[in-house]
């Protein structure tokens, strides 16, 4: 039964890879954030360099049904431009943090993308057509000399080769004073959040002079200070529910309907530390980097250093799984303190919709959730996949060696100690420099897109 | 970071600091305890004060390692106040001891203080760690309250004074012996870094408008970082970077630290030994225009080491 089967029957294939091929990575093209659009027909990716560039899915071809559309470019824009904070006399980063699309209610398609300080809703539109046959103007634009015109014609429609424009149509500026890590756009289409370290503000998507500012933790003497904001998101379904976790590996979920500014929670997520594993860097590693709702919104997931947990809504003192990532990096922290990588922010994702099922890409089944896999990544261009279901886990690995259209991904292992078995790397020989911090996962197929450092990898699932 | 993507190998060295957690109440694996959170307190200083982005640092990346550094700040408060400040237990509370906890920290921003011995350490080296230029202030010095952390301000010890007095003067004399232009800038830079120190107080409170007192714990100070840089200015502290980097970064002798004091011969005296001219002249090397290695040797006679020696000692 196609498409039901567990993270471990799902065979995974190499499609695609974009991006340059040179080891040397050029700053501006670090991949900084993935996106799939709720349709899974459009792919965007932000960059360090502020561009924003979206691959389309070509058409399905019926003849050949033994993989699904290639991802081509579609559209690349410049997003973000470097400022200048002259205030601070800081550079303000170009580098698009996060980009969330937005459901799609006309031919147009609209997304928000953000860097540390504004946010810009974009338009991308398809032009396909254009008028020609004007009375007083020439093809070129050019005005005609009135008296040489002696017909009237009415201009038609003629085709044209397909060109996409991206338009900024909202630009939502000035309410952040400190970086912003997270946008969600809310279940009602209408209003969305952003997060920085201390704030959460809630905007309309159709003004911009004016965000209701609805967390607040910065406290009245900086230093005191020690737990900032890292990530935040609406609930999917209830639109005045979010969360947002912290740097303490807490979650706190919000009621708006409670007060307008939501400092105080509804519910606070948090597990016991283990005293078994305690070091100087459990504070560290607990920091949580991404938090996403399931499709139903009944569950949540985090990540942080070396995990990622599912916590159920209803049950706040403790996740009701955990899945490890790369444990065998727990008695390497002072190095990676050392080194920065302990502040590396890992995202993660869930499978597409938990509700549905499609076979062979006719049928739709909606079946309660059968197949439930979360996906992250870890370093030398590693990325784990964990099936809720079967318990089962499995490492694969970016990278264009040995990565030919539909051929089967081997899975990895690592060795953490001892004697390493043929094919499986030790720890030490990890390259700590390719780390995959951004994945996605198609919302309704088995399609993963995948972000290496300058790289976007597409894999599928084996059909047939 | 982002190189030719080579493979990154572990450190060996660093691998022995890893490890299993070690409690702090295990007898044997302490040593290793002490020798990995010092190395953690020294990587977290670093960081915060090492670096120099074009862009504003993480306030997440800030807050971590500031919490990091507080939580092994206090353990060793902690620690401080349940042992003796002696790295032996043989001479717990006398008054030998408390001269020298209190005479410690006039010295104690002469040595590089993130590595001293984790038992020598407490708060005030610290403050005197980041704030050295205020510790050649008489006034700063005296009237600081963290000096006096165990209480009301009570007048200074008379060991204190001497100490000072002699030291500001062999200061003056090492002047006198180095290259004309070096000691002109020398003496300009202390003049400016006292001059600074003085300075300070007023400068932190036009930072810190909320009202703080002068003489602030470490933490405080440290957490001027996180105001500074997203309130005001990118300044990380009041020094000027060049005193507060090459004092706390520069290239550290550690032959201090291999002194034992329960093997030394003579009493309080031998206790001031291990900061020797060598620490004295490290810190006067950032006001000079010419670097100053500890590998260079320095153009005064040892007999002129031996004389300053002698007036810090007292003897």
């Amino acid at each position: 039964f196609l498409g039901a089967g567990g993270g471990n029957d799902i065979q995974w294939c190499f499609s695609q890879v974009k991006g340059a091929v040179d080891d040397d990575v050029a700053e501006a093209d670090i991949i900084s954030t993935v996106e799939f659009n709720h349709s899974g027909e459009l792919l965007a990716t932000g960059d360090k360099g502020g561009r924003v560039v979206i691959f389309q899915q070509e058409q399905e071809n019926k003849t050949q049904s033994h993989s699904r559309g290639e991802y081509n470019v579609y559209s690349t824009f410049q997003s973000h431009e470097p400022e200048f904070d002259y205030l601070k006399s800081l550079e303000i980063e170009e580098k698009i943090n996060k980009i969330r699309w937005l459901p799609q209610k006309n031919a147009a398609q609209f997304l928000l993308s953000t860097n540390d300080k504004t946010i810009k809703l974009w338009k991308i539109s398809e032009r396909d057509k254009r008028p020609e046959g004007y009375n007083l103007k020439e093809e070129d634009g050019r005005y005609r000399d009135p008296t040489t015109v002696t017909t009237l014609r009415v201009p038609v429609f003629r085709p044209m080769d397909l060109m996409v424009e991206a338009s900024p149509r909202r630009i939502f500026a000035n309410a952040h004073t400190y970086h912003i890590n997270s946008i969600s756009i809310n279940s009602d289409y209408e209003t969305y959040l952003s997060a920085d370290d201390l704030r959460i503000n809630l905007w309309h998507l159709e003004i911009t002079d004016r965000s209701f500012n609805i967390v607040d933790i910065k406290p009245a003497n900086m230093e005191e200070l020690t737990e900032v904001i890292t990530a935040a998101e609406f609930h999917p379904n209830s639109c005045n529910t979010f969360v947002y976790s912290s740097s303490k590996g807490t979650i706190r979920l919000c009621d708006m309907r409670a007060s307008a500014l939501c400092d105080r929670h509804s519910k606070l997520f948090e597990e016991p530390e283990d005293p078994s594993n305690r070091s100087f860097f459990s504070e560290i590693i607990s920091s949580i980097s991404d938090v996403k709702f399931s499709h139903s919104g009944r569950y949540m997931m985090t990540r942080d250093y070396l995990s990622v947990k599912i916590w159920d809504l209803n049950m706040e003192n403790r996740p009701v799984e955990t899945y490890q990532v790369h444990e065998y990096l727990r008695s390497k922290l002072c190095s990676l303190y050392e080194n920065d990588c302990i502040f590396d922010k890992f995202e993660c994702c869930w499978n597409g919709s938990d509700r549905q099922v499609i076979f062979n890409r006719t049928v739709t089944f909606f079946l309660p959730p059968l197949c439930s896999i979360v996906m992250t990544g870890s370093y030398n261009n590693f990325f784990r996949m964990f099936d809720r279901n079967t318990k089962r886990d499995i490492t694969l690995e970016a990278s264009r060696e040995n990565n030919k259209p539909r051929t089967v991904l081997k899975p990895r292992k690592v060795c953490a100690s001892g004697k390493r078995k043929k094919d499986e790397i030790s720890v030490d020989s990890l390259d700590f420099n390719k780390k995959i911090l951004h994945t996605a996962w198609h919302p309704k197929e088995n399609i993963i897109a995948v972000a290496t450092t300058n790289n976007l990898y597409i894999f599928q699932d084996k059909m047939n | 970071m982002l190189g030719k993507g080579g493979k990154r190998k572990f450190d060996e060295h660093e691998d022995g600091l890893e490890g299993k957690v070690v409690s702090p109440t295990d007898g044997p694996s302490k040593v290793s305890y002490t020798l990995q959170r010092q190395t953690i307190f020294n990587i977290s200083l670093m960081k915060l004060y090492n670096h120099r982005p074009l862009t504003e640092p993480s306030l997440q990346k800030t807050v971590l390692i500031n919490n990091m550094l507080r939580r092994i700040q206090e353990e060793l408060k902690q620690e401080g106040s349940l042992r003796p400040v002696f790295v032996t237990a043989s001479q717990p509370t006398d008054p030998l001891g408390d001269n020298f906890r209190e005479a410690q920290p006039a010295f104690s921003h002469l040595a590089s203080q993130p590595l001293l011995p984790t038992d020598l350490v407490s708060t005030t080296p610290l403050e005197s760690c980041l704030t050295p230029a205020s510790l050649l202030e008489d006034d700063t010095f005296c009237t600081s309250p963290t000096v006096q952390h165990d209480g009301p301000t009570k007048p200074p010890p008379p060991a204190l004074q001497p100490v000072k007095d002699s030291f500001s003067s062999a200061l003056d004399e090492i002047e006198e012996l180095c290259p004309a232009p070096t000691s002109a800038e020398a003496v300009a830079a202390a003049e400016t870094a006292a001059h600074d120190s003085k300075d300070h107080p007023s400068e932190s409170n036009v930072q810190k408008p909320e009202g703080l007192p002068e003489g602030r714990t470490a933490e405080s100070k440290l957490m001027d970082s996180l105001p500074s840089n997203f309130e005001i200015t990118t300044s990380t502290g009041f020094l000027t970077d060049l005193t507060l980097d090459d004092i706390l970064f520069a290239d550290i002798d550690t032959s201090m630290y291999d002194f034992d004091p329960c093997t030394s011969a003579t009493g309080a005296a031998s206790k001031m030994a291990p900061v020797s001219a060598d620490e004295l002249l490290k810190t006067l090397a950032p006001y000079s225009s010419q670097p100053v290695t500890p590998n260079q040797p320095f153009k005064m006679d040892l007999t002129e080491l031996d004389h300053i020696m002698e007036v810090l000692v007292g003897s």
